[in-house]
């Protein structure tokens, strides 16, 4: 290597920075030369050279030259040094590159941009600066050096917090923050009064206000369990599953479409919403919440009622984004185990082992294999999501049939239906013999499929068919004949049967390994590999393995979930990424009590929540302090209660909960059900139906059960910062925006509510005082103010006078301003906050 | 820069509303006139030629063989059998092609009034794609990319310049479409909310929730008064409320929007002249024949949206996306793309006319063109997608008039020479504003997030 000293001394001098710029020995390039290599240089090699010429197992080698790492480069094939730094005309590579012999030309096939082959050629003369490692990519991963990551190992038993305001703490959750308060000089601000408690609490559980009387109760009881009666009650309620259920489904990225490039429907997604909804309102075992989702097909059971459960719930893997009109059948495979993968390690894990698809995880120690390794049993697992054959979406699948104990969302055919359909079928028919343009036959075509698609969705006698988006275990062997079940459509073309799968190099389908990785999971996180019996795809295994009480970090994901949804921010405030780049948890002494906590109680969500909103911290106040506010301005001590603005749904749930118009019955399935298979929009359909049913202003049930569609959220969610099905959102993000504004000015649908409010609070007074008073406890849960009386009765004055001044006939005053009036409160920031 | 979503992200609201401020008075120190809105203007990298751009989105993918790619060749093989892998016979264009302007750009009879402006115009005949799938490549041509959401060129552009005035949005989309990826093709994603592109309905030409139909803004403005009384109240309870005081702000932000937007969206003032000028005193019409796609209307509708989005800009609207659909032309092209580019020629050229008479098209950046071309080869009597060569253009703004940058083959199938990519036409849309598309970043799951991707080379030739 000695002697590319020469050339180098010169080169630095040429690149201006004094540095040496290639590591002819070990020193890095200089930036300039790195950026140099990354831009121009690295993105050839991985496109045209590493499929011959890479140092991974199992992958090719020609002419024992590799290029996909530093010292591979340097030095060379079977033939010598293929680079001499400085001097591109003595090397071989830059040569090779310009095409100047054809036995000796590469890419063989192809010869590359002339700018492509210029940029080697400078690359080469300013010393071939190269910032790869020595070996290729990943082979650092050392997975030992990896578990002593805080989040891989396993929580421990905190010693006992030390406090010196030993009056102060209520439980243990309260020593664990004190210790941390006064360790930064803090102090906790005052308790919370029992009405903006009594809000919080209600909100925080079941996602709606109190009622007049329940605050009042609450005030009024000076039983000393008096707030753990409150919890209580809420805790029981059906609208604590409604509320926590849509926490989950965010990080379940739930949808009722594809989304993606065309966007058809999943007309039978809502059953895993209410699955989950159940799944939280009668308190199912974490751990068995977990095992369900992803393997409730795998769990033997007698009861055909908890069979359909168990299999509704593996919807959970079914349920994501997929790009129906993918050209090749084995990446839109591979694409769909991608998103599996990512969405099971974020949620359960909070880690993002999808990184690992194209390259050894570049901060966390999960190597390639060991993505594979999960690929492997997503790859032996079916996933059944339905849609329709359509003309921009050919890759159907079958769905899981339910036992007939499932319910229905949709009513029976009827005959004269079915006839209908029938003629309409015929006629279609008859117009394509007609069409004389292939084109035209193949678009009119689309309408028979989703006309077909209608009439295949019930049985013989009309019944709707009970299905449900899932999974299942592809077959063990090949000449194994395909699983019975399932409609309308086939299975796209992956691969059949339970095996193993190769790591395909970069990520890329066509570029598969030779060897194969033994499905298993994430080395980093555990110290037996998975036992995968024969024939089966190792799904049940995983579950077991994500669901035990030995896994580092199912736990603690998931009560720094709930935590997040009581106090606004995780003690890992990075809630979805627990690894190397995640950040560190504020209180980690607690992380670990609760998390053990958890497994003793018997992965008892409410247990959890209860302990937690029973606490002192959960029940402090929200007034800032100066002080405070200087040392901790992120609160991430919790010397306050944090205020913060209702999620969306509890927002809009709250509108129609003041007004009188909520219909708390649960609907069975969604719009999306009754819309059926086929596109969301359809070409040259004019309006959108599913579109106008979530943003119609009439509908008033609670807005966990409104569709979502991806691409197109209901209005009153979107522009509050919902979760974006796109996305696994563990945190939504919080915006403050016009557009909030002009739907609380203008929409029909706050319109409508401010007028309900306003009958309700005509018709249950007599005088203005009386109204105003009424209407600030329904809204805000406590009486006005004196100087909030004066101020309502001025502005009603006020409204009244420019109605009259915009000639608005009187009659209409007394509604109008008391709608305004209403209106006014739902934009105020005390209704829209939670203190 | 200072990521507010990252932290967000991760801290209480309390924090996260802090953060906003302080990002609103690190954008105020590098503001222009004392705003402290996030949107507040922002100086640019590098002295722009382009102050703000109108994008002419043709939805579905338009020839370049029958418009702005001349390919003598192609006529003289008609009917000859397309060489190498792909099926087919070769259709020359049914349209005739001549030299116009100064420059003697080849534009064919298809644009006779765009024509006009062929010395303004600088074409990209070299560009490609990488999918011929329509929702990809045209999820691409927005965002970048199309394996994930990202947010749209027009969201990066209002991120990294701002917006000039208070009282609107900064980044407005003219009837977008709802397939092809729907509102992704105009989301902020991971930028600040604010960065998103505000949605001009099609059809009516309004913005959702704009107006009250019972309310006067004048009883409007009693009724707001009154809740910034209650809300601030609450802040004062509160003590320090960053958070409640961005609530007070952003309510008079609204209100002042659905004050001048209404005005701006308004043409019923427009003279006779001037809607002649677009085309938009025709009568309703137009359609698309066999394109299949998204209806779209004729010159009337598209000229309307086109003097809208000259309006937007003009009051200080930073980027204006106008769409047209119905370019997917698989069938009947000879009749089908005459409908569509009649729809759209009269519209355009009183565009760039407009612009030039009220002199704000020297920076102001003109584009067009679509996700896609279309092939050599015949499919019956259209063309299939093709992603491998076709041709957009700019206008204005720095762009370098009466120029053709890139060719494809003789038959026009593949850039050949001055290939433009995606990511390169971002990255030149971006430094004709001044952006270095390598140092517009976003921190986002740990990486520094471009729109460019890791991708991208400025097309130096086309800068005037």
């Amino acid at each position: 290597m000695s002697r590319f000293r020469g050339p180098l001394i010169a080169l630095a001098a040429l690149v201006g920075t004094g540095a040496p710029t290639v590591g002819a020995d070990d020193k890095p390039p200089s930036a300039e030369g790195a950026a140099f290599f990354e831009k121009k240089i690295r993105p050839v090699l991985v496109a045209e050279c590493y499929a011959c010429h890479s140092s991974e197992p199992g992958k090719k080698a020609r002419g024992g030259l590799v290029l996909d790492t530093r010292d591979g480069t340097r030095k060379g094939g079977d033939s010598g040094a293929v680079i001499v730094p400085g001097d591109p005309a003595r090397s071989p590579l830059v040569q090779a590159l310009k095409h100047g012999d054809a036995k000796t030309a590469m890419p063989p096939k192809k010869k590359l941009d002339a700018d492509v082959v210029r940029d080697f050629e400078e690359w080469v003369r300013i010393g071939a600066p190269d910032p790869r490692g020595a070996r290729a990519a990943g082979k650092y991963i050392d997975i030992e050096e990896g578990r002593k990551h805080w989040a891989y190992q396993p929580p421990k038993k905190p010693v006992a917090p030390q406090v010196k305001n030993a009056a102060w703490p209520r439980t243990e959750i309260d020593r664990f923050v004190l210790e941390g308060l006064e360790a930064k000089g803090l102090t906790p601000v005052a308790d919370a009064d029992r009405r903006a408690l009594i809000r919080r609490v209600t909100f925080d559980l079941t996602g709606l206000p109190p009622t007049a009387a329940e605050v009042s109760a609450f005030v009024e009881d000076a039983a000393p369990d008096a707030f753990e009666k409150v919890v209580d009650r809420l805790l029981a309620s059906p609208r604590f599953g409604e509320k926590w259920a849509r926490h989950w489904l965010d990080v379940a990225r739930f949808a009722e479409s594809t989304g993606k490039t065309v966007n058809f429907n999943y007309p039978h997604a809502w059953r895993y919403r209410d699955y989950v909804i159940a799944a939280f309102n009668a308190d199912k075992p974490y751990d068995q919440f977990v095992k369900e989702q992803l393997a409730g097909d795998l769990m033997p059971t007698d009861d055909a009622k908890r069979r359909a459960e168990r299999l509704v719930a593996t919807g959970f893997l079914a349920i994501g984004p997929k790009t129906l009109n993918e050209r090749n059948g084995l990446k839109f495979e591979l694409d769909i185990v991608d998103e599996q993968i990512d969405v099971t390690t974020h949620a359960f894990l909070g880690v993002t082992a999808a990184c690992a698809r194209c390259h050894d995880h570049k901060f966390d120690p999960i190597p390639q294999a060991d993505y594979y390794a999960l690929a492997g049993i997503f790859r032996s697992t079916e996933t059944c999501y339905g849609t329709v054959r359509y003309i921009n979406a050919q890759r159907q699948s079958p769905l899981v049939v339910l036992p007939k104990e499932a319910s229905a969302a949709v009513a029976r055919l009827t005959d004269t239906e079915r006839k209908r359909i029938e003629d309409q079928i015929k006629s279609v028919r008859d117009n394509i013999a007609k069409l004389k343009d292939p084109t035209q036959q193949f678009l009119t075509s689309g309408q028979l499929s989703l006309l077909q698609a209608r009439l295949d969705a019930y049985d013989g006698d009309g019944n709707p068919k009970l299905v449900a988006m899932g999974v299942r275990d592809r077959p063990a062997r090949a000449e194994a004949a395909p699983p019975k079940g399932g409609f309308a459509g086939f299975t796209y073309n992956g691969s059949r049967v339970i095996g193993d799968s190769p790591v395909f190099a970069r990520g890329e389908h066509d570029q598969p390994g030779t060897a194969r990785v033994p499905r298993g999971t994430l080395q980093v996180m555990t110290a037996a590999p998975l036992k995968v019996p024969a024939g089966t795809s190792g799904r049940l295994e995983l579950a077991e393995w994500i669901a035990s009480t030995r896994n580092p970090l199912t736990a603690r994901v998931m009560v720094n979930r709930v935590w997040l949804q009581l106090f606004g921010r995780g003690l890992v405030p990075s809630a979805d990424d627990f690894g190397m780049a995640g950040r560190r948890p504020t209180h980690p002494e607690l992380l670990d009590h609760l998390a053990l906590a958890f497994v003793d109680n018997g992965w008892s969500t409410k247990k959890l929540i209860r302990s937690v909103v029973t606490s002192r911290v959960y029940q402090l106040g929200s007034v800032a302090n100066k002080a405070a506010l200087e040392i901790d301005p992120e609160n991430a001590r919790l010397w306050r209660v944090s205020p913060r603005r209702l999620d969306a749904e509890s927002l809009r749930d709250a509108l129609l909960t003041v007004s009188d118009q909520l219909d708390t019955t649960a609907p069975t399935g969604s719009v999306v059900a009754r819309a059926g298979e086929g596109p969301v929009a359809r070409f040259g359909g004019g309006g959108e139906p599913i579109g106008a049913a979530a943003n119609d202003p009439r509908n008033r049930h609670r807005s966990v059960y409104l569709p979502v569609v991806r691409d197109n959220l209901p209005e009153a969610l979107a522009l509050f910062d919902a979760a974006d099905p796109a996305l696994i959102t563990s945190d939504r993000p919080r915006t403050t925006v016009p557009a909030q504004g002009l739907f609380l000015m203008n929409s029909a649908f706050v319109l409508r509510a401010a007028d309900a409010a306003a009958d309700v609070l005509l018709k249950g007074t007599a005088t203005e005082g009386e109204r105003v008073r009424a209407a600030f406890l329904r809204f805000y849960g406590r009486p006005p103010t004196d100087k909030e009386q004066t101020g309502s009765a001025a502005f009603l004055k006020a409204y009244r006078a420019q109605l009259a001044t915009d000639r608005v006939p009187a009659a209409q005053h007394e509604r109008e301003s008391w709608s305004a009036f209403c209106q006014a409160l739902f934009a105020s920031a005390e209704f829209q906050y939670r203190k | 820069m200072f990521s507010r979503r990252a932290l967000l992200k991760g801290t209480s609201t309390g924090f996260g509303y802090l953060a906003f401020a302080a990002l609103a008075h690190q954008q105020a120190a590098r503001g222009a006139n004392g705003r402290t809105d996030p949107l507040a203007p922002k100086k640019p990298h590098f002295a722009p030629k382009a102050k703000r751009v109108i994008f002419l989105c043709m939805e579905g993918a338009p020839s370049h063989l029958d418009t702005f790619d001349y390919k003598p060749r192609l006529s003289a093989d008609d009917g000859k059998a397309a060489p190498g892998r792909f099926a087919g016979r070769l259709m020359g264009s049914p349209f005739k092609f001549a030299q116009h302007g100064k420059s003697g750009l080849w534009i064919s009879d298809l644009f006779p009034e765009v024509a006009r402006h062929a010395d303004k115009l600088c074409l990209l005949n070299g560009m490609h794609t990488d999918l011929p799938n329509h929702a990809q490549a045209y999820l691409q041509m927005h965002c970048g990319l199309f394996q994930f959401p990202r947010p749209s060129l027009g969201a990066w552009v209002l991120y990294g310049l701002g917006s000039p005035n208070e009282n609107l949005p900064g980044f407005v989309t003219i009837a977008p479409p709802p397939t092809n990826g729907g509102s992704a093709n105009y989301a902020a994603s991971f930028l600040p909310a604010v960065c998103q592109g505000t949605k001009i309905n099609r059809g009516t030409e309004q913005v959702s929730n704009l107006k009250n139909a019972r309310r006067t803004a004048g009883a409007q403005r009693v009724q707001l008064d009154f809740v910034q009384d209650l809300n601030r109240a609450t802040a004062d309870a509160l003590g320090e409320s960053p958070e409640i005081e961005g609530l007070i702000s952003s309510y008079e932000l609204a209100f002042r929007m659905q004050g001048e937007l209404p005005k701006v969206l308004d043409l019923s003032k427009e003279s006779a002249a001037t809607l002649k000028l677009y085309g938009a005193d025709e009568r309703a019409g137009g359609g698309t024949g066999g394109g299949f796609g998204p209806a779209a209307g004729g010159p009337t509708t598209f000229g309307r949206q086109c003097l809208l989005a000259r309006r937007l800009v003009e009051a200080g609207v930073r980027f204006v996306e106008v769409t047209m659909g119905g370019w997917d032309h698989h069938s009947g092209i000879k009749s089908a793309l005459t409908s569509s580019c009649r729809a759209i020629d009269k519209p355009i050229a009183g565009l760039l006319d407009d612009l030039q008479a009220r002199g704000l098209l020297d920076d102001t950046l003109v584009l067009w063109g679509g996700e896609f071309g279309r092939t050599p080869h015949a499919q019956g009597d259209g063309r299939d997608h093709n992603n491998k060569g076709f041709t957009t253009w700019m206008a204005g703004g720095g762009a370098k008039g009466g120029f053709a940058h890139g060719r494809t083959d003789d038959h026009g199938f593949e850039a050949v020479d001055g290939k433009v990519h995606m990511h390169d036409w971002h990255a030149t849309i971006l430094h004709l504003l001044g952006l270095d598309h390598e140092k517009l970043t976003y921190r986002y799951a740990g990486r520094d997030m471009r729109l460019t991707d890791v991708k991208g080379n400025v097309v130096k030739a086309v800068v005037a």
